[in-house]
């Protein structure tokens, strides 16, 4: 029996779309059979995260609406064999499918595999309550940005009036030199809000626009932070204690010399 | 400096079973076109409605009502003609001036959508499509004839989708998402790939799909049909 996770914010364009990816590709790297479900119906990108657009041919609400079968609509990812998409539709809208349906799926979907990704489309709306219906897990993603914060704090809310208690942060896209500098706020200042557990911290970082935009997960860049970022959470999630990695680390060439030679 | 090939240079799609065959009983539906943006409409149902009311468009409007235009109505004074039998006047004029080469889709209808498709958009007819303008990554054209996009094709196309693999899909750039054929669904490959500047043709040839340079007249207008 599988695992079912749903990574929600409720504001957008904070990095759901890639922290599912990532997180979803580095389980599989891990040797996990996952799944990762697109319900942002309409407003479908996690495809084009994973390169696997031109792949589709069938979709949730196909599969909903009992168009064909769940194993025709999976598309099997092109690096790891462990990794699958449900894509969502893209001429439909939110209300092609219901909660019911999606908690369905999910109970399918969790026989077959070791995790169900969920991919949580921004808003607190019909698109949000179907991602959530079958979650059993949640992981909230927010940047250090206070319009950011206030949205997760919703969510969280929401979060356990459905039920899902608990669930994790991802502080995403932090600027350690910025916080050092006081001009953003610190993981500190986010947790004393929030009051959930911390996941991981993922650092801005130019690779994830690179990666993004060539749809290949950053995750599985070795010379990424932002991909190492998300190798931890992902060992996180299956359960092993990995430690928070050093944001302060400098990567300046006299940093390097120094690490080199033993003096870091 | 963009690479080109010869002019006879075939690319060929990887024809490839991307999650099982299409299942013949979920091929879509010609019932109707998308609601949500009501640009669509179906020529064939609009030809057989009588001339009841006046914003009904007649079959020979129905590309400037595409494109949302008020068309004034050519034949508000003619007496005693009605839109449908206006259409079919013209119609049998078409069949009768036709080459001998036989455009064998010339008696099916054909529409002409005069803006770019977006990303979420929709397109479904029977019959042949010609959108003029571009076709955006994330829509959908499905026709059961052919499908000619006079502009940028990167979106989804499936030409003779009631299993016609005579259909065609031509484009000035055709760098679809995904092309489709009758049952025949191919992409492009993974990585780097040839973008030409000129119009190609991509049409099913001995049971694969082939895209070739679009040339004009000859004998290769008969194949198109």
């Amino acid at each position: 029996m599988g695992e079912v996770i749903v990574i929600t914010s409720g504001k957008g364009g904070v990095g759901k779309t890639t922290t599912t990816a990532n997180i979803g590709t580095g389980l599989a790297a891990l040797g996990y059979k996952v799944v990762l479900v697109d319900t942002d119906i309409g407003l479908r990108n996690l495809d084009v995260v994973l390169g696997l657009e031109n792949r589709i041919v069938y979709d949730i609400v196909d599969v909903t609406h009992g168009n064909c079968r769940l194993k025709q609509a999976l598309i099997k990812d092109k690096r790891f064999e462990g990794l699958h998409l449900l894509p969502a539709a893209q001429t439909k809208d939110k209300t092609a499918v219901t909660p019911d349906q999606i908690r369905e799926l999910c109970a399918q979907l969790k026989k077959e595999f070791d995790y169900v990704v969920i991919d949580c489309p921004a808003g607190i709306e019909q698109g949000f309550k179907n991602a959530i219906a079958g979650a059993e897990k949640a992981i909230v993603v927010t940047t250090p940005e206070v319009s950011a914060v206030r949205d997760a704090d919703r969510i969280i809310g929401l979060l356990e009036a459905a039920e899902l208690h608990s669930p994790k942060l991802i502080v995403n896209r932090l600027r350690p030199l910025m916080v050092k500098r006081g001009d953003m706020m610190s993981i500190d200042d986010i947790i004393d809000i929030l009051a959930i557990d911390l996941l991981g911290v993922v650092p801005e970082d130019e690779m994830i626009v690179i990666t993004t935009n060539k749809g290949e997960p950053a995750v599985l860049d070795n010379n990424s932070r932002a991909g190492q970022a998300y190798r931890n959470m992902a060992r996180r999630i299956t359960g092993e204690d990995v430690p928070l990695m050093d944001l302060e680390a400098e990567t300046g060439f006299m940093n390097k010399l120094k690490k080199l030679i033993g003096f870091k | 400096m963009k690479k080109t090939k010869s002019s006879k240079g075939k690319k060929l799609f990887i024809k490839k079973d991307v999650n099982g065959a299409m299942d013949p009983d979920t091929n879509p539906e010609f019932v109707e076109t998308e609601q949500e943006t009501g640009v669509v409409e179906e020529t064939k149902k609009v030809k057989q409605k009588s001339k009841k009311s006046n914003e009904q468009p007649t079959a020979g409007e129905s590309e400037e009502f595409l494109s949302g235009k008020p068309v004034p109505r050519e034949d508000d004074n003619k007496a005693g003609e009605t839109g449908p039998e206006m259409q079919r006047k013209t119609d049998t004029k078409v069949l009768e001036n036709r080459g001998p080469w036989q455009e064998t889709f010339a008696d099916e209808n054909t529409i002409l959508i005069q803006r770019t498709v977006r990303s979420g958009q929709s397109i479904r007819f029977d019959g042949n499509v010609v959108v003029m303008g571009d076709v955006n990554p994330g829509s959908e054209i499905v026709a059961s004839g052919n499908i000619v996009v006079m502009g940028a094709l990167r979106g989804v196309v499936h030409a003779g989708a009631l299993g016609d693999e005579r259909a065609t899909v031509a484009a000035f750039k055709l760098q679809p998402t995904q092309l489709r054929i009758a049952n025949h669904i191919t992409r492009a490959p993974d990585g780097d790939y040839l973008t030409p500047e000129y119009p190609e043709i991509a049409r099913i040839k001995e049971g694969v799909v082939v895209i070739e340079v679009y040339q004009m007249g000859q004998d290769r207008q008969t194949k198109i049909g």
